[in-house]
This record gives structure tokens, sequence and C-alpha cells, in this order.
């Protein structure tokens, strides 16, 4: 029984999984099936939400009735009271009002605006660290390149604006750097393409046996 | 025919497919008749040292009974980040078999409702395959946050207090994933990272100790013993490389000598 499910849930997720790609190169046959298999997908993805709003709850639940004394308790307890008091306020004036925009402009935007911070103190770190970790050309490369595009963003102090350095980051950014980039976007391209192409053939299945 | 194929980029995406299609069972079939995978199939494959420590991490995390932590991501598999979500899945699956026998079962962190899920779904099927149902906690394919900065403050925690050996950060990143590898460095743990966004492979190139760049991260897999398909994937990947760079030096020398408009 266990064996037919899973041959079953393999059939159905390759079967959806063709059907959609053949939508895209045949849009006039069967474009319409791929629209409307999309849609169930974005509804399923809608009901996941569910479940990963009570994955949350379980997880942060579970850490609060460890019998272990932490500060996490105190963070997952406002977590959770958080969760509760949002899903209240907006749901009773609706996501769009007035409360529903204040608590997210005045809680969770400066929350990640600080974090949004710490994370231009922790690159600068990092990149000043690059070279103790991999001493290599490419770090040297990669950190001239990045001094080179900084001082070339902006007008400097008492001297204002390089025009050299500024054509220089400008060149910087339209060939080398582009041409890296449309590089490394292929590679990953093929990547991602070898990865459908598995899930197709049911070799890889994400969604379990 | 035409009425169906109306353009020149449907043919061409066809005619890519088909060839990747064709040119993975042609290298699954071959080395299966030829056994070529056999015992030790990763001597095929070039060395990439981000796999070689991470499999090392693996095994000593496995003795010392901690934990290994499996970053899946803010994308879900709707849309472009959803190649990189998978292979992240991939490996999520070959860290849980890996480290089954462990006092600490794996932790995977995502920031898509849906991932979550889909990890939850892969360490369930991993634990049933091997007869150890009752080891598997739901808890352990956990949604971390929703927005890029509230996954990374969710994540940043787990590395933290699970006292985490080694990281394997795959899936789709932002300049966000910086925070996650440094939570990982203030610990001493190994964070194996890949992306499949060009920002996220900026950050870890300078912040990962072992990042993994371009289409190394898909190659996860194959490096971590998913299977005979993994390994044909690559050497699929590697000619339709060859090819596309083969179409770019003709499409520049066309361009040069005035043929290409």
């Amino acid at each position: 029984m266990k064996k037919a499910l899973s041959i079953g849930n393999a059939l159905i997720a390759i079967a959806a999984g063709v059907l959609v790609l053949l939508g895209y190169l045949l849009p006039e046959l069967l474009g319409t099936l791929r629209t409307l298999l999309v849609q169930w997908a974005v509804i399923l993805a809608a009901f996941a939400l569910l479940l990963g709003i009570i994955n949350l709850v379980m997880v942060h639940g579970k850490r609060l009735t460890t019998p272990k004394a932490s500060l996490n308790k105190l963070y997952s307890a406002v977590l959770l009271l958080s969760l509760i008091l949002t899903i209240l306020l907006v749901g009773i004036a609706t996501p769009t009002s007035f409360w529903s925009v204040w608590l997210v402009s005045t809680f969770q935007v400066p929350v990640e605006a600080s974090l949004l911070a710490v994370l231009a103190v922790v690159l600068v770190y990092s990149a000043s660290r690059l070279l103790s970790r991999r001493l290599h050309w490419t770090s040297l490369l990669f950190l001239g390149t990045v001094v080179l595009v900084l001082l070339g963003m902006a007008p400097l102090l008492f001297i204002g604006e390089v025009p050299i350095l500024s054509s220089l980051r400008q060149w910087l950014a339209s060939v080398p750097a582009l041409a890296g980039a449309r590089g490394l976007l292929l590679g990953v391209a093929l990547g991602a393409i070898a990865t459908g192409l598995r899930i197709l053939m049911g070799v890889d299945r994400p969604y379990g046996d | 025919m035409n009425l169906v194929f109306d353009n020149f980029n449907t043919i061409l995406g066809f005619l890519l497919l088909a060839l990747a299609l064709g040119l993975t069972i042609f290298f699954i079939i071959r080395d299966r008749s030829r056994n070529l995978a056999g015992p030790n199939p990763l001597r095929l494959l070039r060395d990439i040292s981000a796999f070689t420590r991470f499999r090392r991490a693996v095994g000593i995390s496995v003795e010392a009974g901690q934990r290994l932590h499996i970053s899946l991501g803010r994308g879900g598999i709707n849309g472009l980040p959803g190649g990189a979500t998978f292979i992240g899945l991939t490996m999520l699956n070959r860290c849980a078999r890996a480290a089954s026998i462990s006092d600490c079962p794996p932790v995977a962190t995502s920031g898509e409702s849906l991932t979550a899920v889909l990890s939850q779904d892969t360490l369930r099927s991993v634990y049933a395959d091997l007869g150890a149902e009752r080891r598997y906690d739901p808890a352990s394919g956990r949604l971390s946050g929703l927005t890029p900065l509230s996954y990374a403050a969710g994540v940043m925690p787990d590395i933290h207090d699970e006292h985490v050996t080694a990281s394997i950060l795959a899936g789709h990143f932002g300049s966000e994933v910086g925070l996650l590898v440094e939570a990982g460095e203030r610990i001493h743990s190994l964070s194996v990272a890949g992306s499949d966004s060009l920002s996220a492979q900026a950050v870890l190139y300078a912040a990962a100790e072992e990042p993994l760049i371009g289409e190394e991260l898909f190659a996860g897999g194959a490096y971590l013993g998913a299977g005979p398909a993994h390994i044909a994937s690559l050497f699929m990947q590697d000619i339709l490389r060859w090819i596309v760079v083969g179409v770019i030096a003709l499409g520049a020398i066309l361009k040069l000598v005035g043929v290409w408009p």
C-alpha cells in the first residue's frame, strides 16, 4: 500500500511538472492547463502558510515548556504573544487598516532596519577577515575591486569626485562584473535545469516517498 | 507545426531541454552499464574542498553527538529560486541519512512555508525509510521567518543555541546570508554556503568559510552521494556549458567580423 502510494505521488508530481513545462513551450495547446495547475499550486501554498504558522507556534511552544531556564524562553514568549496580538489586531481591523500599517511600520520596519545596519558592519568585518582566511590572488582581486567601486561611488572628502575613479567603476560594473555575473547566472541556470529534470524523471522526490 | 512553435526561442528552449534530458539519460545508462560509479563515485569528480570538509564535519558531528544545521533559504518552489530550494532539500536528505544515528538529529530552517513543509516531509521520509519513524521530530523542520531579515533573525539563535557543528546553507538567500554565516563563525562551526542569487554569492565569497560559487551549489547532491543521476547531471551540465561557451564565442566572432547584426 505504502509503495503504491509512493508511486502514485511520484506519477502525479511528474505529470503535473511535465504538463506545466510543456505549457510554457506550447502555450496555445497547453497554456490553459498550465495556468490552472499553477493556480492550484498557489492555493496549496496559501495552506502551507497556515501549516508554517502552526510549526512556528509548535517550535516556540516546545521551547517555552522545556525545563531549562534561558533567555530564549523570554524571546519565544514575546514571539508567541506578538503573533497572537498581530492576528487579533489585523483580523479585527483588516490588513490595510491604520492599525495594521502602524504595527508594521512601528515594530517590523525599525527592527529590520537595525538588522540591516548590523549586516553592513558584519560585511565590512568579513571582508577585512578574508585575507587571513584565504590568502589567494582572487581574494586580493575581490578586495581591490570592492575598494575601487566604493571609491568611485561617491565624492571623496575634501577632494570631491575623481573622474578616473568614476569611469573605472563604471567600466568595472559594465564589462568584467557583468561578464562574470552572466557566467555565474548561466551556471546557475544549467544547474537549475539539471535539478528540474531529475525531479521530472522521478529521481529526486522532494515531496517524500 | 509552425503554428505551435511560433518563435525561435521556443524551439531553442525545447531543443535545450531535449538535449539536457537525452544527455542525462545517456550518462545514467553509460555509468550503470560500465559500473563507472563503482564503490567510490567521487573519484569521477573534481575536488571541491567545501564538500570534502562538510563530509568530514558530518562524521565528527555524528561521533560527538552534535547537531547539523541545514538552511534552505527563503525561496519557494515556484519560480526561479525553486532549483536552489530543491537542491537544498536533496542535501537535507543526505545529511539526515548520514546523521540518523546521531543523538542530535539535524535541524532544517527555511524562510518560506512551503519549503518548511517540504523539509519536514523530507526528514519524515528519511526516518521512515530507515525504519526509525519514532526519531522524527516535526520541530526539526522549522519555519524561521517570512521576510529576509526576520528569517536571519530566526535562524541565528538556532545556530548559536543548538550547538551546531556544521551548517550547510543551500537555497535562495539575499545579502542577509552574511548574518547567518557570521552566527556560525561565532561558535566556530563550519559554514558551507551557496545560493542562486548573485548578491548572496558575493557576500558568501567574503564571509563564508567554504563558499559555493555558481553551479557548485547544484553539484551538492553528487558530492554528498545522492546517486548516479546526480553525477550524470554534472556530466550533462559540463557538455551544455561547453556548447554555451562555443555559441557565445561564435556569436562574438560573427559580430566582430560584421556578419551578425
